[in-house]
């Protein structure tokens, strides 16, 4: 569950990045969000990531409130939530089986279950066979599949692409579409924060349009402008 | 949820980050060990000096000397009127062949030189060494046995052991500042070099905290890298110092004879702990300094 409520963003500098921005987003949803750059995109992710703090309104999140959240309970937080870029951040210098289960040792899984869980997230992604080569080694789809296998390793309830399909060519972007769908499929809310319009279209999800820091559109279906 | 982080991953992290940084890891332990072994310098010279104070007597001991020519009765007399005073706890009764025995054995080979002195020649008095427990008391004993007839001098060597008392302030007055700023600088060079290890690896570090990594999982590898590098530069320092106080236990000063040196197996473990508990604290103290935004969240 994520419940924006009159969500405002004044950066120190004086930029309004968010000016009263209010959605819902029930458990197991799928929703794009779109809008041109400077549209607040970047400014929502932080805000869900507890980056950054509003300046007013409220975010809940799973039931917690963010606003209030202390320091300390940010790291406990975000192992709700699964996060993929658009750039993969992964360790380079770490095999596909090292960097899903990195994920896993740095909130202090038993190695036991760590062995047991990563081939099989891996699985999941369709790169079982993959799992000993390094970053360098794989196409931009296939290290795209190795960060949402490492955003599901501690099985989050929530699942945030930030534009997840900007470095990679239209095939695999399907791909990778698909693999988030197959995710929504397994009770997991889906955020998606892209402008590829066709990949909106095609999926005919929940899209909420941002603009200049506003909500200028939320509604299911493809077309935004 | 109790979490089990694996203890042997993370201080693996710390050992990898310090190959990783070679250079500044060096440059850490080097300043970090200078300065121990100057801070070690320093209070191994005040705990000889010390021990050199013990040894000579100088402290709460004053020496009368008595007039020639006394009878046997007139120095036992004395001898009764010394212990009579107050504070005094010891009165020695050194008689003037004595005193010659000493010189003789002092000179060594050439001893046989004091030989015409004997009987009769000798030209040295019959000395009192007289111990007393309360130094404040020093002056007024003296003035007593100042007063005691067939006594002509009192040597009282608290002069001496104030003027070495004040040398070992000032000893340790420079000390103090050479260790503050040492340590200063120490604390500088770790910071820098911790600094540059999570500069390294600061995209881990990024993936980490939006993973929800805790943070002490992110900086207790640092933590421990600045650990390593107390306890690399505590060993070597204490090895250091250690030779170089054998060298001078062996070589330096055994031809004075007036100063003794402290066996280094009496004052190991003060100066290894000291080390090690200054190597470590400064260590984990130049890390958390570098580390203060991360540990927040």
């Amino acid at each position: 569950m994520i419940d924006f409520k009159n969500v405002k963003k004044v950066y120190s500098n004086g930029v309004v990045a968010l000016g009263g921005v209010d959605f819902h987003v029930d458990d197991g949803e799928f929703v794009f969000i779109v809008g041109h750059s400077g549209a607040g995109k970047s400014t929502l992710m932080k805000l869900l990531l507890r980056e950054e703090i509003v300046t007013s309104g409220q975010v809940f999140v799973n039931n917690h409130d963010l606003t209030k959240m202390r320091n300390y309970k940010v790291p406990r937080y975000r192992r709700e939530l699964g996060v993929v870029f658009q750039d993969f951040r992964l360790l380079p210098n770490k095999t596909v089986y090292e960097n899903v289960a990195f994920a896993m040792r740095a909130v202090g899984t038993p190695a036991k279950k760590i062995r047991k869980r990563v081939p099989a997230i891996l699985s999941t992604v369709n790169l079982y066979d993959k799992f000993d080569c390094f970053p360098s080694e794989l196409s931009g789809g296939e290290k795209q599949r190795v960060a949402l296998a490492r955003a599901l390793a501690n099985n989050p309830k929530i699942i945030i692409a930030d534009e997840p399909t900007g470095n990679i060519d239209p095939h695999m972007s399907m791909e990778i579409m698909n693999l988030l769908m197959k995710i929504n499929r397994l009770d997991k809310t889906v955020i998606v924060v892209t402008h590829d319009q066709k990949l909106v279209d095609y999926f005919q999800k929940r899209v909420i349009t941002l603009s200049d820091g506003k909500v200028v559109d939320d509604h299911v279906g493809g077309m935004f402008e | 949820m109790k979490k089990r982080y694996s203890l042997t991953y993370l201080i693996g992290e710390s050992f990898k980050s310090l190959w990783r940084n070679g250079v500044m890891s060096l440059a850490s332990v080097t300043v970090l060990m200078s300065c121990l072994i100057v801070i070690g310098g320093f209070v191994l010279i005040i705990f000889n000096i010390n021990a050199n104070v013990k040894n000579l007597g100088l402290m709460n001991e004053m020496v009368a000397f008595v007039d020639y020519k006394l009878t046997d009765e007139e120095i036992e007399s004395i001898k009764t009127q010394i212990n009579e005073l107050d504070d005094v706890v010891e009165v020695i009764h050194v008689t003037k062949d004595e005193a010659l025995e000493g010189l003789k054995e002092n000179a060594g080979e050439f001893g046989d030189a004091y030989a015409e002195l004997e009987g009769d020649e000798n030209p040295l008095p019959d000395t009192f060494h007289v111990k007393y427990d309360d130094p404040s008391q020093a002056s007024t004993i003296k003035y007593q046995l100042d007063h005691i007839e067939g006594i002509y001098k009192v040597n009282n060597r608290m002069q001496v052991a104030k003027t070495i008392d004040s040398i070992k302030n000032s000893i340790s007055l420079v000390g103090i500042w050479f260790l503050g700023i040492l340590l200063l600088v120490s604390i500088f060079v770790i910071v820098n070099t911790i600094k540059l290890a999570v500069f390294a690896r600061r995209s881990e570090i990024e993936i980490m905290r939006y993973i929800g990594a805790s943070g002490w999982f992110i900086t207790l590898p640092f933590i421990f890298e600045g650990i390593i590098i107390g306890l690399l530069s505590s060993g070597v320092a204490y090895l250091i110092v250690w030779l170089i106080y054998r060298y001078i236990e062996t070589n330096g000063m055994s031809g004075i004879d007036m100063i003794t040196i402290l066996p280094f197996s009496e004052i190991n473990t003060v100066v290894l702990a000291g080390f090690v508990i200054i190597g470590v604290l400064t260590g984990i103290i130049g890390s958390c300094a570098s580390l203060r935004k991360y540990l927040k969240a």
